[in-house]
């Protein structure tokens, strides 16, 4: 039996993946826990602070996903913390400060395009906690981006947010029951009450994970923004 | 500002973004298709498509206008046919050479080095390190120190007044006078200094631009927008720099402080009118940016103790400066129509010979079309562009009977600052 505090849930395509924090003696780390078949779940009732009973089998899953872990049966809520508080975990489970030391490995910039990447050999795991000096959300042709300044100085740009919560407040700040001028509406949240919500927040926090291989190469993104937002936010613009 | 409606103008842009990201075959299909629900590119694909458009059109506000509309080509040239680009020039590319080609002529250089020089094994020495470690790990021959009596200032006078003596022009002509250097920090400032040596009249105007080894491109983008905005006719841009008074045994380390040399150079640009010359180039664009992703790979800072505190991490510098040349050099040939391998040469950054041989590998260019500036001077920050774009201006004038090519112009900063440009014979 296993006791998993649930810090990410992210969401790319129909399909959700999920991270806990398991403490295992004076250490807290980072575990994903996938079924047998898939890495992903595609019904994940639960949400970022309960604390689900789990059993997960060992797996020797490849680099740089080397959190994964095999569910061999379902979950059973046992508790919730609050945000802060997981903030607080979070903090003591793998973090990093500067580029390099995110994923223990270097992070390669597209040549044609945007985002940035790792190879898969050479990152050492697949998810990482950092704080943020400033943080800024946009919709690029629909897609949710963040650009963000690590406590290195280093920034990183065009970062695809995956979170699900983030992903479901933009879908609902759009939903055409909102009446109209819904983007401009959305934008001038994201570029003026966003900062206060979230970065004047005292557990601002974010994480950033790596994709499983594609074309042989993990790129970065967004998978958690803490605080997450409020659907009351929603009535404010 | 004028709109863009011709589609064909954009077209081949699209299409050499759409195929750098989806690769060189992919397929141009039906312009209506939706190319994230058909597979054709996923969504990070397809935001990678849009910005690498985005910085080749100029348009950086594509992928804010393509939000709540099918991901597709066609959307992207309603956009492109909505929008007001905002440059000089309104169709993309060939208009914009004519606009620019109308505006301001790069009329005369001149490029002085430090010297004195100094073999790199006499460097190694010097800085502690085993002999022969410069030559062999950076391809570093020799450098350019200046002497007692050459400075910033004597320099940068030297460059500037044979500049200004090649095209016949006098001092008093000067509207601005725009100086860079990334060694110089006395007041008054590089810019006022040269102004009062040269002779200026008291209503030139003296401007010192940052940038460190950007400073050359940052300078001509400055001057190109006084002269095609009529501010001015004809400005002085000046770069000097001196770093073997500040990258010293003892201050720094021989890796980094080994790698620099002192130099300066001067470029005269004037607005285009009936005399110009056979054989001058035109300012094309300028743009730039800052990559700061790569802001922790160098780092240069006065230590309260007098000493410098240098954070210089070769490895990741050497990384960044190789991927982010090639983007600004790829980005060049994407928004001026003007094929790399048609360039008479390329005037960039030369962090180390190494290093500019490797660039010149990933683009599949002959080394030549580099002028050699950090082999023989070592690193001269922002003169290191300024010398090179010197040269090859010198080599396309012997070519008489021949037709001189594009000039290619990229460099980049601490930050990462980046940027790129080119020039035309006019």
């Amino acid at each position: 039996m296993t006791k998993l505090l649930i810090t990410e849930i992210t969401r790319m395509g129909p399909a959700f993946c999920v991270i806990g924090l398991q403490r295992e003696k004076d250490r807290i780390r980072s575990v994903r826990p996938v079924t047998a078949t898939a890495n992903s779940w595609m019904h994940f009732p639960y949400r970022r602070g309960d604390v689900l009973e789990c059993d997960l089998a060992p797996f020797s899953g490849s680099k740089p996903h080397v959190e994964d872990r095999v569910s061999t049966r379902g979950f059973e809520k046992e508790s919730a913390v609050p945000e802060p508080e997981v903030v607080t975990y979070l903090r003591k489970a793998e973090i990093a400060s500067s580029l390099e030391d995110l994923f223990g490995c270097v992070l390669h910039e597209n040549k044609t395009g945007s985002g940035l990447f790792a190879k898969p050999p050479e990152a050492k795991r697949s998810v990482c906690g950092t704080v943020t000096q400033n943080l800024r959300l946009e919709l690029c042709a629909n897609e949710l981006r963040a650009t963000l300044a690590l406590p290195s100085g280093e920034v990183l740009r065009d970062l695809p947010v995956v979170d699900r919560d983030w992903r479901d407040f933009i879908e609902a700040a759009l939903a055409i029951g909102r009446g109209t001028n819904r983007l401009a509406r959305l934008e001038r949240f994201l570029n003026s009450q966003f900062q206060s919500k979230v970065l004047s927040c005292p557990h601002h926090f974010i994480r950033l994970g790596l994709t499983r291989p594609y074309r042989d190469l993990c790129w970065l993104m967004l998978d958690t923004l803490i605080p997450l937002p409020r659907h009351d936010w929603l009535e404010e613009f | 500002m004028a709109s863009i409606k011709d589609r064909s103008h954009w077209r081949r842009l699209v299409e050499e973004c759409f195929r750098r990201e989806a690769g060189a075959e992919a397929p141009i299909s039906d312009p209506a298709q939706d190319l994230i629900e058909t597979g054709v590119l996923d969504s990070m694909g397809w935001v990678s498509f849009l910005r690498a458009l985005e910085s080749a059109s100029g348009l950086s506000e594509l992928g804010a206008r393509l939000t709540e509309r099918t991901p597709s080509l066609e959307s992207i040239f309603q956009v492109f046919s909505e929008a007001d680009i905002p440059s000089a020039g309104a169709k993309f590319p060939e208009a914009r050479h004519a606009a620019t080609r109308a505006y301001v002529i790069l009329r005369s250089s001149c490029a002085v080095v430090g010297s004195r020089t100094i073999p790199s094994n006499e460097i190694d020495r010097a800085f502690g390190m085993p002999e022969g470690k410069l030559r062999l790990r950076a391809g570093i021959e020799s450098l350019a120190y200046a002497t007692e009596s050459e400075n910033e200032l004597t320099l940068g006078v030297r460059a500037a007044q044979q500049a200004l003596h090649a095209a016949a022009c006098g001092a008093q002509e000067l509207d601005w006078i725009i100086a860079t250097s990334e060694t110089y920090s006395n007041y008054p400032s590089l810019s006022a200094q040269l102004h009062s040596q040269l002779l200026a009249r008291e209503t030139c105007g003296a401007l010192d631009v940052g940038g460190a080894c950007l400073g050359l491109l940052n300078g001509l983008a400055v001057a190109q927008g006084f002269i095609a905005s009529g501010q001015a006719r004809t400005i002085a841009v000046v770069t000097s720099d001196v770093h073997s008074r500040i990258f010293k045994p003892g201050r720094v380390a021989g890796e980094f402080g080994g790698l620099f040399g002192d130099g300066a150079s001067a470029f005269l640009l004037r607005a285009k009118n009936d005399s110009t010359p056979q054989h001058a180039y035109a300012l094309g664009e300028f743009f730039f940016g800052c990559a700061g992703q790569y802001a922790g790979a160098i780092r240069v800072s006065n230590a309260t103790d007098g000493t410098l505190d240098v954070h210089f991490d070769g490895e990741a510098l050497s990384r960044a400066a190789i991927t982010r040349m090639e983007k600004v050099i790829l980005d060049v040939e994407l928004r001026s129509g003007l094929l790399r391998s048609s360039a008479q040469g390329l005037a960039t950054h030369q962090p180390n010979p190494r290093l500019v041989t490797l660039l010149a590998k990933q683009l599949g260019l002959a080394s030549d079309k580099f002028p050699s500036v950090a082999r023989i001077f070592g690193n001269l920050g922002s003169s290191t562009c300024g010398v090179a774009l010197d040269a090859i201006l010198q080599s396309a004038r012997s070519l008489y009977a021949r037709r001189s090519g594009p000039i290619f112009l990229a460099s980049l900063g601490p930050g990462l600052l980046f940027g790129g440009g080119w020039l035309i014979p006019a």
